[in-house]
C-alpha cells in the first residue's frame, strides 16, 4: 500500500507542478482571456491524485472505540517498530497507560510494583536467591 | 515476551531479564552523553535525547538490583552532574542507592533517619515520603508503613499511586475492607483503569474466598467490577480469567441456594442486586469462549496476539481444562 501511495503522491505532484507552471505561462502571456479548461481539469486531476495518495500511505488508524483499543495493547503488547535512541534501545509501541498503578500483578504478585514506591531490599534478594539457585529459568 | 529494554522496561522483570538488563551498563558508560566543551560550544555538539536520561535511570535500577554497584554509581554521578543534587528525583535516586547499597537493618535505618532529616528541610518532598514507606516495608514493619502512606494520603488525597500502595498494603495484611476502600479511591481518580477494576474485583473475591458459604454480595461486587474491567479492555485476560472464576463459582452457590429460597432472601440484606442464574451462566459462557481464544491464539504464535504473559495463558489453560473435567 505504501508504494502505490508513492506513486500516486509522486504523480499528483507532477500534475500539480505542470498546472501552476501552466497557469503562470498562460497568465504570462494572455493576461485578459480566461484560463483554458485543460489546465483546471490537470489542476483538479493532481489534487485528487494527491489526496488519494495521501489517504492510502496513512498509517493504520487507531481503534476509537475505549475497550478495542485498550483490547489491542493487551493483545498485542509492546513490539518496537524499528526505532532506536542513540543508546541502541529500541522505541516500543504504546503501552498500557495505568502500568504506572503497579496492580497488574496481583495481590502478591511478583511484579515491579509502583515506580515511587520500589522494593529495591526485595528485588536484590529475588536476585541473590536466583543466582545462588544456579541462574536458570 | 520479556525483551530486555531499558527506555520503556516491562512491568515484570525476572531475574535473568534484570541481568540482560544491567549488561548493557559498559555500553552506555562507555560514552558520555554530554560534552565537556565550555557553556555555548556544548549545546552545539552535545549529544543527549531525553531518552538518555530514562535509559539512564532505568540502568541505575537494573544496576543496583544486580549488585552493581560500581556501575550504579556511575550512573548517579552523571545524573548528579546534569540535573545537580538538589532536584528531587536525584535526592530520591541517591536515597535509593543508600537503601540497596546497606548492608544490615541498622544501616537500613539510618538511611531511614536521614529521609527524616530531607523531610524537615522540605516537607513537601513526596518522592522521599514514597521512599520511607518502601524502606518500613523493606524492614518488615508492614503496619508502620501503613501509618506513613495515609499520612501520605492526607497531604496529597489524588495521588493514585499511593492509594494503590495503601490498598496493596492493606491486602498484605488481610485487610479487606480497608484495601476495597483504598481501591475505591483509586477508581475515583482513574475510572477507567481495567487494572484498577480487576484489582478489587480480586480484593472482593478474597475477602469471601475463606467464607463458607461465600457471601453473595461480595461476589456479585466482585463480578461486576469483573464486568467492567471487560468492558473498558475487551481482550484482558486476567479479566475474563476472573470472570470466569467467579461464575462458576456463583453458579454453585447459586443453584444451591435455589433449592432453598427463604435462605438467600435473609442473606443479601445490602442493596447489591444478586444478577439472576441465567445472567451468570450467560457470561460464563462468554468470559469461557473468550479464554479459549486468547490461548489457542497465543498458543498457535499467531502475530498480534503476542503481548499476554505466557504465566498468564498457562493459568487461563488450567482454569478451563479443570472446569471441562468438573462437566464431564
Amino acid at each position: 500500500m505504501a508504494a502505490l501511495g508513492t506513486v500516486l503522491n509522486g504523480v499528483g505532484a507532477l500534475f500539480l507542478t505542470h498546472a501552476v507552471y501552466s497557469t503562470h505561462e498562460h497568465t504570462a502571456t494572455f493576461a485578459t482571456t480566461p484560463l483554458p479548461l485543460d489546465i483546471s481539469l490537470e489542476l483538479l486531476t493532481s489534487i485528487l491524485l494527491l489526496s488519494l495518495g495521501i489517504v492510502i500511505s496513512f498509517a493504520p488508524l487507531k481503534p476509537i472505540q475505549y475497550a478495542q483499543w485498550a483490547g489491542q495493547i493487551s493483545r498485542e503488547g509492546r513490539h518496537g517498530e524499528g526505532r532506536y535512541t542513540r543508546e541502541g534501545e529500541e522505541i516500543l509501541s504504546e503501552g498500557d497507560p495505568y502500568a504506572f498503578l503497579g496492580l497488574d500483578s496481583g495481590i502478591g504478585g511478583k511484579g515491579e510494583g509502583r515506580r515511587g514506591f520500589w522494593d529495591v531490599k526485595g528485588k536484590r534478594k529475588e536476585y541473590e536467591e536466583w543466582v545462588r539457585d544456579g541462574g536458570k529459568q | 515476551m520479556t525483551q530486555a529494554n531499558l527506555l520503556s522496561p516491562p512491568s515484570n522483570i525476572p531475574p535473568q531479564t534484570a541481568l540482560a538488563l544491567s549488561q548493557k551498563a559498559p555500553l552506555i558508560l562507555s560514552s558520555s552523553p554530554t560534552s565537556s566543551l565550555p557553556w555555548p560550544l556544548s549545546l552545539l555538539v552535545s549529544r543527549e535525547t531525553p531518552e538518555t536520561w530514562t535509559v539512564h535511570e532505568n540502568l541505575f535500577f537494573s544496576a543496583l538490583r544486580t549488585g552493581d554497584e560500581n556501575s550504579a554509581l556511575a550512573l548517579l554521578q552523571r545524573l548528579e552532574a546534569r540535573f545537580g543534587d538538589h532536584s528531587e528525583r536525584i535526592i530520591t535516586l541517591r536515597g535509593i542507592y543508600n537503601e540497596a547499597t546497606s548492608k544490615s537493618d541498622a544501616d537500613l535505618e539510618k538511611v531511614f533517619d536521614a529521609y527524616e532529616k530531607i523531610l524537615r528541610d522540605d516537607p513537601t518532598n513526596m518522592s522521599i515520603r514514597k521512599r520511607r514507606v518502601a524502606v518500613l516495608k523493606a524492614l518488615g514493619r508492614p503496619a508502620d508503613a501503613i501509618t506513613a502512606v495515609t499520612v501520605l494520603l492526607q497531604h496529597s488525597p489524588t495521588d493514585a499511586e499511593a492509594w494503590a500502595e495503601a490498598s496493596e498494603l492493606y491486602a498484605s495484611m488481610a485487610a479487606w475492607g480497608q484495601a476495597i476502600y483504598a481501591a475505591e479511591e483509586v477508581l475515583l481518580i482513574t475510572p477507567n483503569a481495567w487494572s484498577a477494576h480487576a484489582h478489587i474485583a480480586t480484593l472482593h473475591y478474597l475477602s469471601t474466598a475463606s467464607n463458607n458459604p461465600p457471601n453473595l454480595s461480595s461476589l456479585a461486587l466482585s463480578l461486576k467490577h469483573f464486568c467492567r474491567s471487560v468492558e473498558l479492555n475487551d481482550s484482558y485476560l486476567r479479566g475474563f480469567y476472573g470472570l470466569k472464576l467467579i461464575t462458576s463459582k456463583l453458579n454453585g452457590v447459586l443453584s444451591d441456594s435455589a433449592s432453598a429460597p427463604n435462605k438467600r432472601t435473609t442473606q443479601d440484606d445490602d442493596d447489591i442486586p444478586v444478577p439472576s442464574i441465567e445472567t451468570v451462566k450467560k457470561l460464563e459462557e462468554i468470559a469461557t469462549s473468550k479464554l479459549a481464544e486468547m490461548v489457542r491464539q497465543f498458543k498457535s504464535g499467531k502475530k498480534g496476539w503476542q503481548g499476554y504473559d505466557e504465566a498468564e495463558v498457562i493459568a487461563a489453560r488450567e482454569l478451563l481444562d479443570r472446569d471441562g473435567k468438573t462437566e464431564r
